[in-house]
């Protein structure tokens, strides 16, 4: 057993230990509630939510849009490293692509709940009904439905191709420990994978390719839920820069996400020496620069908000920034955008105790950017009718909630049953530091 | 009774340029029907073996535009010819709106067929194979290398592949049974 992929391969191995437990407790407590919110959404009807006209989107989309920002964001960093891997630990690609997956599977519940009868989801599906009708090609909630499928799948096959090998060393060492049962269910995972070099090869230029199919569907991804809104009427959202600017300020939220969890995970499981000092060096210089080009998003909508001559924008853009919006649009510019420039400072950015915090704001604020943009747009409509403002209820949060207990379940399973971060690239990266080191 | 006939002979290296070097005086003594394993991809290896990865990408590549071509058609066919919709006076033909999901069926199609090539050029997904009955061929999912000599090999002989293998200075070598 090479020394250097031990830890990796007992920490999935090995019993959970009591914070293993208490985690998988709290995040199952979690998904009851969950469940009790679906379940409350399904037989009251979207009357147990706050949204109302004109609100006609809540804490549904937001949401939606939030938890995809986190897996883009993740599946980018996740997708660079494959396609980049020179002179740069590629391990922890691993890891982020797992938050990817997470993250995807709990946006990928909104909008089918959001539905009002998420029962006939099936609908924007075009298959041949007794109707005879089929879905509206020209609407971007159509393209919406293939955008999230596909990412649901690009994002589980990225993740599964890469680990294909890892199954099947896990099952080399299950069987050698005499537990065959184990050995048996990674053997069936691992499809039969026997370290063939010419396997190896075809391996490695599919593992590539699909890292490279994951960057256009990002793009894909964010912009057509910012088509969603940019398609409407109203004064906020009918903006051309809109995709650009959910694409560029999702950024944080994802990194964010990635940055903090991998400080808690290489502390939690003692992985200090695989996801290493360089690697959480990259991951906050990258989260400094996704705020920055963040800032520039904001930056831009600014100037493009106060100098359009169009009346009703500008006030609506006005509203958002000033009137009863102002705490969640500047909130999102403090903690999205110019919070994480701190980490340009070596010695923060290298302290758990800053990058967890900051991190996990980033992602604070990108929500309270989805939050300015959903609600705050709606401040200044067409029409003078903002009888009720727009409060979420306790099952919204419940949502909420409970989407992020399925996101940490997820994830803390997979910490468990699957290595954490991907153990053939540390073999190949060390035997390429020994080459080096005997050229010299 | 005569000893079944063996799948292969096998031998085993502790480190990648080893199994590199060996493959490459085997294909220098006329080899020509053998397999490497490794615990991480060895590019040398893989040229020394003539492996080619650009098959993987040419499927990817062919389902891709097959299934961007055929998200598009359908939308197309549906909206202009099966149920045409007047929407304000707006023709049933719009080809930009049909781009963006023709788009994104193609790349899913795409990342699906490099997934699925791959496997199926390699053979996979299999149950079982022959090379798992080589004693401590478990480490080259960790940290063993090895190179595998097949029967089928027109120069195959079990002593002589076997003599051959130790005349690589290898962990050790042994032939594999077929089954």
């Amino acid at each position: 057993m090479s020394t250097s992929t031990a830890p990796v391969v007992a920490a999935a191995l090995r019993p959970g230990g009591w914070g293993f437990g208490v985690g998988i407790l709290l995040s199952l407590a979690g998904v009851a509630v969950l469940g009790a919110a679906i379940a409350a959404l399904l037989v009251l009807g979207v009357g147990v939510w706050g949204n109302n006209i004109p609100f006609v989107w809540g804490f549904d989309l937001i949401a939606y849009a939030w938890w995809i920002g986190i897996a883009n964001a993740a599946s980018l960093f996740a997708a660079v490293l494959v396609l980049r891997r020179h002179n740069l630990r590629t391990a922890v690609n691993r890891f982020a692509e797992a938050v990817a997956l997470a993250a995807v599977l709990a946006a990928a519940l909104y909008p089918i709940l959001h539905l009002g009868r998420p029962w006939l989801f099936y609908w924007t599906i075009p298959y041949p009904a007794t109707t005879g009708l089929w879905p509206q090609f020209g609407s971007p909630l159509v393209w919406d439905f293939w955008g999230i499928m596909a990412h649901v799948v690009v994002t589980s096959l990225f993740w599964f191709i890469g680990l294909i090998p890892d199954l099947a060393t896990l099952r080399d060492r299950a069987a050698t420990q005499g537990r065959r049962r184990l050995a048996r269910a990674y053997g069936l995972a691992a499809l039969g994978w026997r370290g063939s070099v010419v396997h190896w090869h075809r391996h490695q230029a599919a593992y590539r390719l699909v890292a490279a199919l994951v960057l256009p569907l990002l793009l894909s991804a964010q912009t057509v839920v910012a088509l969603e809104f940019a398609a409407t009427l109203v004064p906020a959202w009918h903006e051309a820069r809109l995709p650009v600017h959910l694409v560029v300020t999702g950024l944080p939220a994802g990194l964010g996400v990635v940055l903090a969890m991998a400080a808690v995970l290489r502390r939690a499981l003692s992985l200090e020496r695989i996801i290493d000092a360089v690697d959480m060096d990259l991951l906050a210089r990258l989260l400094a620069c996704a705020a920055l080009a963040s800032g520039a998003a904001y930056v831009h909508e600014l100037v493009n908000g106060l100098l359009i001559a169009d009346g009703a924008p500008r006030e609506a853009f006005l509203a958002r920034i000033s009137g009863a919006g102002a705490l969640s649009y500047w909130g999102a510019v403090v903690l999205g955008a110019l919070l994480p420039q701190v980490l340009w400072r070596r010695d923060l950015r290298m302290k758990d105790w800053v990058v967890i915090p900051v991190g996990m704001l980033a992602a604070a604020g990108v929500w309270l950017d989805r939050w300015s943009l959903l609600v705050g747009g709606l401040l200044r409509d067409h029409l003078p009718v903002h009888a009720v403002p727009y409060v979420p209820t306790p099952a919204e949060w419940a949502l909420l909630g409970g989407s992020a207990a399925l996101f940490a379940l997820v994830l803390l399973l997979f910490g468990r049953v699957i290595p954490v971060v991907a153990m053939f690239e540390i073999r190949h990266e060390e035997t390429e530091a020994q080459a080096l080191e005997e050229q010299r | 009774m005569s000893a079944p006939s063996p799948y292969g002979a096998i031998a085993e290296f502790g480190d990648a340029d080893r199994m590199v070097a060996a493959i490459r005086h085997a294909r220098a003594a006329g080899w020509s029907r053998m397999e490497a394993h490794a615990p991480h991809p060895v590019p040398e290896a893989a040229v020394a073996l003539g492996a080619h990865a650009a098959p993987v990408g040419w499927i990817a590549l062919a389902s891709g535009l097959a299934g961007a071509a055929i998200a598009f058609g359908t939308q197309w066919y549906l909206s202009v010819h099966d149920y045409p919709l007047n929407v304000g006076g707006r023709p049933p033909q719009a080809w930009p709106v049909f781009l963006p999901a023709a788009y994104i069926v193609g790349v899913l199609w795409a990342a699906a067929a490099a997934l699925l090539g791959m496997l199926w050029l390699n053979g996979l997904p299999r149950l079982h194979h022959p090379v798992f009955f080589a004693r401590s061929i478990h480490r080259a999912s960790q940290d063993r290398y090895f190179l595998h000599l097949l029967a089928e090999d027109p120069l195959f002989e079990p002593q002589a592949a076997l003599v051959f293998l130790h005349s690589l200075s290898p962990l050790r070598a042994s032939l594999v049974r077929a089954a």
